[in-house]
């Protein structure tokens, strides 16, 4: 099933202004339910304008998109995303779980219903004990899990995170990447993320969408999936497997040229 | 044993908190009654604070048979005070709504806004009094009301626009209305910054309230009870008016600390001002 089609997709900013930007060039993507895409590109290739896009943030320019069969301005207010950043973006005054809670408010859920998911979504990213915590007397990588368990918590068809781990050491957001893996794999998400990090973008994926300098063209796709739908498999074990280097090579080769 | 010692420690930290202006207080008064007293006994331009105070006494222990000067100017000035700060804040709230909302209300009331705020509006009182009546409270209360809404209403703009970005994109992100985007996350990030308004207008809006009085307004204020007193060359008394004030202006000032803890202390909602004016009032019905 298609949760993202998009063909011939372009998208210019401040058009016929001096200040004007090609962002994006005639890009076709489809992304099917349950995958993992990684985005990667150079810095100002178009990556954030891309999700930006697809959540029906900004309007394209030309081109097609669609979610779920629906224009993402409708698939938008049918909630049918959830995105994540790369500062969590809590809100300063509201606890760890009234943050998580700040999406159902809106969506009309019960104050019994969003406590219950809220708690859930705390244990899931393993916060339990941190409920009460306001962002302030959290770590960077606390804030980031909350801002996930938020993202998720009202089961998105589809989740996108634009670096979202970018901010975070490597001990940490190797914890991460896995918990975020076994998250996408109970809720049966859709994802697409962005990161600049090659390794990551290869571990989590089951694609990994390569960029162009801008104008941000697709320069390649390469084929990841080391998983190869084993949700069980053991992420230790993938991260030193030769396959695992294999991709890295493949995926910086597409990225810098051969 | 710890946790004995820390709460002693943050039950001193506390009482020197308070105690420290206190004693600077005291000390300051005291140095000045004993100076004039050593220097200038007979020194009637400035009063010893023994005098004032004195003074202030006296006139108060009136109250009971209602021939207490300065309470009957305290309630006027307080009433004109209260009034015209009620007034401004609400006007400065609601247009820093407005601005905030709309971006043709934002180009054209800003400006016109500004204007005003140039205006030295002290100085125009006498007009007022012209055009609203030389003894009727109504323009005493309008110089007040003006004074006060500029800074409320440039300083609660300021933080209902200064949201973060990446929060308001997020919200778009749960197609949450316009209206749910200002309660979520406008108001709560703007309260800071409308307290911090508060604070300064508080006793702003008592110095305006007297200095207005100089010029019109009803004889029974703190602001006429100045002017005469001096002009009698009574200046125990008029100081005890000016210490009048001062204590209402305090008073204000602790009024809006006490409604910034309570609405920052939680989650930022306006509606724990409302729980506590409830309880202060005994009534349980509403919200
Ligand atoms: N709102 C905007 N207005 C004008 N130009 C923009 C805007 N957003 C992004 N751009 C431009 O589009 C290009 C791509 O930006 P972005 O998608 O943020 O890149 P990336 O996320 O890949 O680093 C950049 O050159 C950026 O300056
Ligand atoms: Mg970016």
């Amino acid at each position: 099933m298609e949760v993202v089609s998009i063909s011939n997709l372009s998208k210019i900013f401040n058009t016929g202004k001096d200040n004007e930007v090609e962002a994006l060039r005639e890009i076709d993507l489809t992304v099917t339910k349950g995958e993992f895409i990684a985005l990667i590109g150079p810095s100002g290739c178009g990556k954030s304008t891309m999700l930006r896009l697809i959540g029906g943030l900004i309007p394209i320019t030309s081109g097609e998109l669609s979610v779920n069969g629906k224009t993402p301005t409708k698939a938008r207010e049918e909630r049918d995303y959830g995105m994540a950043f790369q500062s969590a973006g809590l809100l300063e005054w509201r606890t760890a779980r009234k943050n998580i809670e700040l999406p159902l408010e809106l969506m009309g859920w019960s104050k019994a219903e969003r406590i219950k998911r809220a708690n859930e979504m705390l244990e899931l990213v393993q916060l339990g004990e941190f409920a009460r915590s306001r962002p302030a007397e959290l770590s960077g990588g606390m804030q980031q899990r909350v801002a996930i368990g938020r993202a998720l918590s009202f089961n998105p068809a589809l989740l996108l995170m634009d670096e979202p781990f970018g901010a975070l050491d490597e001990m940490t957001r190797e914890h991460m990447q896995d918990q975020l893996l076994d998250i996408c794999h109970k809720t049966e998400s859709t994802v697409i993320f962005v990161t600049h990090s090659i390794p990551e973008a290869v571990f989590l994926s089951t694609r990994v969408v390569v960029m162009s300098p801008r104008p941000g063209q697709i320069s390649s796709i390469v084929e990841t999936n080391l998983r190869a739908g084993d949700n069980t498999a053991d992420n230790t074990k993938i991260r030193n497997d030769e396959r695992f280097y294999k991709k890295v090579t493949e995926v910086r080769e597409a990225l810098y040229g051969k | 044993m710890g946790n004995e010692l820390t709460r002693f420690s943050t039950w001193l930290s506390t009482a020197l908190k308070w105690l420290a202006p206190l004693i600077f207080g005291v000390l300051m008064v005291t140095v000045w009654e004993v100076l004039l007293l050593v220097i200038n006994p007979e020194n009637f331009l400035l009063p010893r604070p023994s005098e004032i105070f004195s003074e202030l006494i006296d006139d108060l222990s009136k109250i009971s048979d209602d021939r207490s000067k300065i309470w009957a100017a305290t309630k006027t000035t307080g009433f004109i005070m209260i009034t015209g700060l009620f007034w401004g804040i609400v006007w400065g709230v609601a247009t820093a709504l407005l601005v905030t909302l709309s971006r043709a209300a934002n180009e054209t009331l800003t400006p016109i806004a500004v204007a005003i705020n140039a205006i030295p509006i002290i100085a125009v009182a006498p007009l007022f009094n012209n055009w609203l009546g030389l003894t009727s409270p109504r323009s005493n209360q309008m110089v007040v009301m003006m004074l006060v809404f500029f800074p409320i209403f440039i300083t609660t703009a300021r933080g209902l626009t200064q949201v973060d970005s990446q929060q308001i994109e997020l919200m778009n992100s749960y197609a949450a209305s316009k209206w749910k985007i200002l309660r979520s996350v406008r108001i709560p990030n703007a309260l800071p910054f409308f307290f911090t308004a508060l604070k300064l207008v508080a006793p702003l809006s008592i110095i305006a309230a007297i200095v207005v009085e100089y010029f019109g307004g009803s004889q029974n204020s703190l602001g006429a009870l100045i002017t005469a007193s001096a002009s009698f060359a009574d200046y125990s008394k008029a100081w005890s008016v000016v210490v009048a004030g001062s204590i209402m202006g305090m008073g204000l000032y602790f009024v809006a600390l006490t409604a910034e803890k309570i609405t920052l202390a939680r989650d930022r909602s306006p509606r724990l001002l409302l729980i506590a004016w409830q309880k202060i009032t005994g009534r349980t019905t509403g919200a």
